[in-house]
């Protein structure tokens, strides 16, 4: 199978914590009828364009896509795994000053592999928000290229909700001058995962954001790596990731800053933590800065403790029970990564869905 | 209302309570003095609950039950209010919801009813109130960047809000101003002055038992009540030191 797959192995470098086995697995497995409504996915409160993909496969009678093309996308990336998403997927394109808020995607898998390519195209000073949501099993593998015209402002949120299998996420965005990209990741279900993401401050001012909160639970393993580089002056980055990890399983972020010599006065901040529930989890931490310009500011930190004993106790005291003072303190340090979503009815839909993680796994 | 008999508690197997006794009840007010390292908060903490904080002997009833028996939470279900010499900053958890999650859990053990958003925020903002806590810091993550004395403060809002039997305050006169100690003082009057309550001072100083009056003083020396007296004790100790009147 292996040869068929010409998968990325462990033995790599930047893939030593990817889940491999666990990814052939879901792209062996018999596709089933899926058991998801995919209505129940979407947020009634966002009113904007949806799409819904069930194995891969454009679906129609869930969707509304408005501006949003149902479409061959050609664009060819190196990337071992968004190299496999090709043919039809979607694409968003606006013109200069257009605004399209609220739009949601839905991708439910029953099993087997899918692949799907997108592309999002910003002209200047456009502006659209993007939220998608992964369900079912299956492996599911997402390429995104991502172009942002001067100006112009993505906010992206993504959360990975699947039952089992595995969803992999390759982003690769170009952000130009005074452009805005943020994107926020959860992964709060029981399929493995790996988000992997490029983005390139291309633009003088450019402001790029990459992060999330992975939880893992049971045997479970996820992982991010990705890389912000600044080319250009004057550029700011965010890197908030935080990583929970329960029983056995595994989280992993691998989070990189590049300066080039000519991005001066970049403003870059790295923050990666881990809080392990119980002793036999693991998180992975490799924050990573390389910096070439001499006049940048670049905060970073990285750190992998248990919840703070004091602080379970001081709650406990005034009456919450043990669990839900666990619950109460993952929850608030999940929120530094959420709390990015700039749209309250995501951001709150999103923290709903590390409740109920939490709920489980506490 | 508390019988303390023959406490003895080790933290790290290191023994730090040594047969302490002890007996509070309703309608009073005690006062613990003692130097540092008497073991005044280990008291504090072994009577809250906290984990890692071993009783090896002795017993300890509260309103009529075995309080050692009981979880923290349960604790404070049953009317133990513990304010820390301490507090903890926990960020990414507004006061409001802290103290409005604390309130209906225990609510909930003694099987009442919720108290609505609505009717939370007005009891919390009264309590602020009268406490001269700036309605903004309700807001605020718990203790983040509340500089000692306003730590203090949220403290004795808390204990309003949650409205105890018993209160054991640990040092909650440091770090005060001169008005917050008074409006601290009279909050515990207020609050914890009432015939079925009753209420454990820990201090190093008289001054804020010039507001609230105690009825008894114990010295709490190396793990042990090692004097007690009337009110006139605390006023001794402060003139003359632990050494002199306790030996
Ligand atoms: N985790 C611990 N491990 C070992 N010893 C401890 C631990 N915590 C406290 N102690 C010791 O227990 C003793 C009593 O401490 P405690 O905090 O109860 O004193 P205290 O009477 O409240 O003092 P203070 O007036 O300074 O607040 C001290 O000697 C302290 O060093
Ligand atoms: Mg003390």
């Amino acid at each position: 199978m292996s040869e068929v797959l010409d998968l990325p192995t462990t033995r790599q470098e930047g893939w030593r914590w990817a889940d491999m086995a666990t990814l052939e697995a879901a792209a062996t497995s018999a596709p089933a009828s899926p058991a998801i409504d995919p209505k129940t996915l979407f947020l009634d409160t966002l009113d904007g364009p949806r799409l819904t993909f069930i194995d891969g496969i454009f679906e129609p009678a869930h969707s509304r896509p408005g501006p949003v093309q149902v479409t061959a996308i050609g664009e060819a990336t190196e990337h071992p795994l968004g190299r496999r998403a090709a043919g039809e997927g979607w694409l968003l394109s606006l013109d200069k000053g257009a605004a399209v808020p609220g739009i949601q995607i839905v991708h439910v898998g029953s099993g087997g592999e899918n692949h799907v390519p997108a592309r999002i195209e910003l002209g200047e000073d456009a502006t659209a928000s993007v939220t998608e949501t992964f369900a079912g099993s299956g492996w599911a593998n997402r390429l995104t290229q991502i172009v942002l015209a001067r100006g112009s402002r993505l906010m992206r949120s993504v959360r990975l909700l699947q039952t089992d299998g595995f969803v992999s996420i390759r982003d690769e965005a170009t952000v130009a001058q005074a452009a805005s990209l943020v994107s926020v990741f959860l992964g709060a279900g029981g399929m493995g995962s790996r988000i992997d993401g490029e983005i390139r401050l291309a633009g003088e001012g450019a402001y790029g954001e990459m992060g999330g909160a992975l939880l893992t639970r049971g045997s479970q393993k996820q992982e991010a790596a990705v890389v912000l580089r600044h080319a250009e002056p004057d550029g700011t980055s965010r890197q908030v990731w935080r990583a929970v990890a329960a029983d056995m399983s595994t989280a992993s972020l691998a989070a990189r800053a590049e300066v080039a010599r000519d991005a001066q006065r970049t403003d870059g901040e790295q923050s990666l933590r881990g809080l392990l529930l119980n002793r036999s989890a693991t998180v992975n931490l490799k924050p990573e800065l390389e910096i070439f310009a001499d006049d940048v500011k670049c905060a970073h930190g990285a750190t992998v403790g248990e919840l703070d004993e004091r602080a379970l106790f001081y709650l406990q005291s005034r009456g919450l029970p043990p669990a839900r003072a666990r619950a109460l303190l993952t929850h608030a340090f999940v929120g530094d990564a959420l709390d990015r979503i700039g749209e309250e009815a995501v951001r709150e839909a999103f923290a709903a869905d590390a409740d109920t993680w939490l709920e489980e796994a506490l | 209302m508390l019988k303390i008999e023959n406490l003895h508690a080790e933290i790290d197997g290191k023994e730090i309570l040594k047969g302490l006794s002890l007996e509070v009840n309703a309608g009073e007010v005690h006062a613990i003095m003692g130097p540092n390292g008497a073991g005044k908060s280990t008291l504090g903490y072994v009577l809250g609950g906290r984990p890692g904080y071993e009783v090896t002997a002795g017993s300890v009833t509260f309103a009529g039950k075995d309080l050692l028996d009981m979880e923290a939470d349960e604790r404070a279900a049953a009317g133990l209010f513990l304010g820390f010499q301490y507090p903890v900053e926990i960020p990414g958890i507004s006061n409001v919801q802290f103290l409005r999650e604390a309130l209906n859990a225990q609510r909930k053990a003694r099987g009442e009813g919720p108290v609505s958003g609505a009717d939370f925020l007005k009891l919390a903002r009264s309590q602020a109130d009268l406490l001269g806590m700036n309605q903004e810091m309700l807001k605020r993550p718990v203790n983040v960047g509340f500089s000692g004395g306003e730590k203090k403060r949220n403290e004795m809002v808390q204990m309003g809000i949650l409205g105890p039997k018993f209160a054991i305050l640990d040092e909650t006169d440091s770090g005060l101003d001169i008005d917050a100690l008074k409006a601290v003082g009279e909050g515990i009057n207020r609050i914890m002055r009432a015939p079925d309550k009753a209420v454990l001072l820990i201090t190093h100083y008289q001054r804020l038992l010039d507001y609230v009056q105690p009825d008894k003083v114990h010295v709490l020396a190396d793990g042990r009540i090692v004097k007690s007296g009337g009110p006139e004790l605390a006023v001794d100790l402060e003139r003359e030191g632990y050494a002199e009147v306790a030996a």
